[in-house]
């Protein structure tokens, strides 16, 4: 539990530099421990990303910071307020987007922005012409919200959660069972808001996603932050080395890669061979050496290491199980 | 207040373009009332042939006999006993009532042991329904008029306007428990399910993530069953005036006030039903088990002289009873089975111990 200085140190730390802060929150359900004493600040302006598998805790997080969700214990300032004291007022100004929104079913995309404009009191708002531009839902106008496909229900709740032109736009997995030509499409809208001088908090658990849109990014397993980061610090900081990966069809065994010249760890999984190597061209001679005269290196693959590999090398799991 | 208003049309929007919606609150109350009013006609008018033989003959069994005759509901004859006795056999006549002889004399001596008495006949072999309706308007005749000759009141005239002022048609008792019956379920179908649908599907949720107070969305919810529950009851008013001639004696401000007080009722049973279900399938199944003893056991389609009495403490139960009762009495002067002031007292109870659970029970995710 953090005392009464530590609330104190809280709200004098978020004066000016921060859009939130989140200290030591708490979240139990019956035996499950959702979030376990995760910290975070968020800065004015940037794109921070929770990245994580799912169940992670990201969300109840993310909630509890909207103001959805009470802690168990642990302190919360959104914009210099105090959550849950100054709920509604922090309502006014931050924008959500919910993880599953159904609405209004037999209300259109217009009439149901139009409702939305009736919640914010004493704000310069976007108009619904707006928002129907930003998130390109033109031709949906008159559609009725059942009718939309799940890609075109993720963008009306992204618009949803920017009616009141918020400070803050909090995006939970908000490109989840979207094909990728609408992903990208949400990602420039996301980037879009961020040059307009937005701070988002988003959570995500796909990493190309994380990599491509968040300035800083925190790790999330089981109700933890295990690392927090801008994308390419997190990588170097694990990774200097740059990974070979390949299908592994003589079943050599991982130890007989672990030799080879430049590789500084092996792993593996189904048959598939991940090295990390600090000298590439000793490395890939190395092992072509070793290849040689059989059909061996098959789906061979060089790349730099990712938030992907990142989180393998913490967690000992692959994000996506 | 333009928030209400924008939340108001909202509800109004998804609800014209729900046809499901539209056909169970509006259509099927009306399917009801042109059903019954085409069985039973317009003129086929609740009616009894009775004979009154007074053996008695004294000032007080003349008066009594003058109370009979002004049962609307009874279309008397003049015959002698034994031709009564036949005609009741054959089927021509449908009650006897004898007053014997030493009558008032009883009624002076006081004796409650020995009280005096009126003697029924009817054809048991014939309609119990009938039979039952026949025994409860002598019964209320005789309350009455004990009432009136109580000796330490002073001999007043019998308010035979309680006992039922005119003939009732079938279609004169259906209407006002239709009401009933449409406000019960607007309370039950169109509050329970579409209110744990806006939970299930996380819309309240989505909702409290704006600054958006809840007592707006309470009251903006509210206010659009009230209007539906207004529209449905002056529907069914409108078909069974225009096309059954009912005639509709109350005052149309005590109606009005009756009507709400009733949608007010059953819209506070539903949140309370909303606040216990989790799930929609659990929420109309509990709708619908309560809809069902309602329906039939709250003196909507028949008067609750029908019933077993073993079935009386669970009439009382229901609040749908009272709210009935009330209609029925007030709309179109029936019998009343309780006073005005007990039926408004039931349900305002009702709604205070529904508001002040739902208040406590109602999740809103």
């Amino acid at each position: 539990m953090a005392t009464k200085s530590a609330a104190s140190n809280i709200s004098s730390a978020s004066g000016t530099s921060s859009a939130i802060v989140a200290e030591n929150l708490r979240k139990t359900y019956g035996s499950t421990k959702a979030v376990d004493g995760i910290s975070l600040e968020v800065r004015h302006g940037e794109i921070f990303g929770m990245l994580g598998p799912n169940g992670a805790g990201k969300s109840t997080t993310i909630e509890m910071i909207e103001g959805l969700r009470a802690p168990d214990s642990g302190h919360i300032v959104v914009l210099g307020l105090a959550q849950p004291r100054d709920a509604t007022a922090i309502k006014q100004r931050i924008g959500i987007q919910l993880q599953t929104t159904s609405l209004y079913p037999k209300l259109t995309v217009t009439e149901i922005l139009d409702l939305f404009h009736k919640f914010y009191k004493n704000r310069k708002m976007l108009t619904t012409e707006d928002l129907i531009r930003i998130v390109d839902l033109d031709e949906k106008r008159n559609t009725r919200s059942k009718d939309l496909s799940g890609g075109q229900k993720q963008r009306l709740s992204v618009a949803l959660a920017l009616v009141n032109d918020p400070d803050i736009v909090f995006l939970d997995e908000p490109t989840t069972g979207m094909d990728p030509q609408a992903r990208r499409q949400l990602w420039d809208v996301v980037l879009d808001l961020k040059s307009q001088g937005k701070t988002i908090l988003l959570t995500t658990h796909y990493m190309e996603e994380a990599e491509k849109l968040c300035d800083r990014v925190a790790i999330v397993d089981h109700g933890h932050i295990i690392e927090t980061g801008s994308p390419n610090e997190l990588i170097h900081r694990y990774f200097s080395d740059t990974a070979i990966e390949f299908q592994d069809s003589q079943h050599a065994g991982l130890d007989a890669y672990r030799q080879l010249a430049g590789v500084s760890s092996v792993s593996g999984e189904d048959g598939r061979v991940l090295l990390y190597s600090s000298d590439v061209p000793r490395t890939m001679a190395a092992l072509l050496e070793r290849e040689s005269g059989s059909n061996a290196l098959r789906d061979l693959n060089v790349r730099t290491a990712t938030l992907e590999d990142v989180f393998l090398k913490l967690t000992g799991r692959a994000l996506r199980d | 207040m333009s928030t209400i208003i924008s939340l108001y049309r909202a509800n109004v929007k998804e609800f014209i373009r729900d046809r499901a919606a539209l056909f169970w609150t509006f259509a099927f109350p009306i399917v009801f009332i042109v059903l019954f009013g085409l069985i039973y006609g317009g003129t086929n008018s609740v009616s009894y042939n009775v004979v009154v033989i007074d053996h008695d003959n004294t000032a007080i069994s003349k008066q009594l006999v003058g109370v009979f005759n002004k049962v609307s509901a009874f279309k008397i004859k003049n015959e002698s006993q034994s031709q009564a006795n036949s005609d009741l056999k054959n089927g021509q006549l449908d009650m006897l009532i004898v007053i014997p002889a030493g009558f008032s004399a009883q009624i002076n001596a006081k004796n409650p042991a020995n009280p005096a008495q009126v003697q029924m006949f009817y054809d048991g072999s014939g309609n119990q329904t009938n039979a039952q309706v026949e025994r409860q308007i002598v019964q209320e005749v005789l309350t009455g008029f004990n009432q009136s000759i109580a000796p330490y009141t002073p001999p007043v005239a019998l308010n035979i306007q309680t006992i039922s002022a005119k003939n009732l048609s079938t279609v004169d008792y259906l209407t006002p428990g239709i009401m009933a019956m449409a406000l019960m379920q607007l309370g039950l179908f169109a509050t329970v399910a579409p209110l744990v649908t806006l939970r299930q599907e996380q819309v309240l949720r989505r909702l409290g993530a704006t600054p958006l107070p809840r007592w707006q969305l309470l009251a903006s919810q509210i206010l659009f069953r009230l209007t539906i529950g207004l529209l449905q009851c002056g529907l069914i008013l409108w078909v069974s005036t225009t096309f059954f001639h009912v005639n509709i004696v109350g005052s149309p401000l005590l109606l009005l006030g009756l009507i709400l007080l009733g949608a007010v009722m059953f819209i506070s049973l539903g949140y309370l039903i909303a606040s216990l279900a989790r799930t929609v399938e659990a929420a109309n199944g509990i709708a619908t088990a309560l809809n069902f003893p309602m329906m039939f056991l709250s003196g909507i389609f028949f008067p609750l002289a029908f019933l077993p009495a073993f079935l009386t403490p669970i009439v009382r139960a229901l609040p749908l009873t009272y709210l009935a009762d009330a209609f029925q009495q007030v709309a179109v002067g029936s019998v009343p089975q309780f006073s005005l002031l007990t039926d408004v007292l039931v349900l305002v109870g009702w709604i205070v111990v529904c508001t002040a659970l739902s208040a406590r029970l109602f999740k809103w995710e």
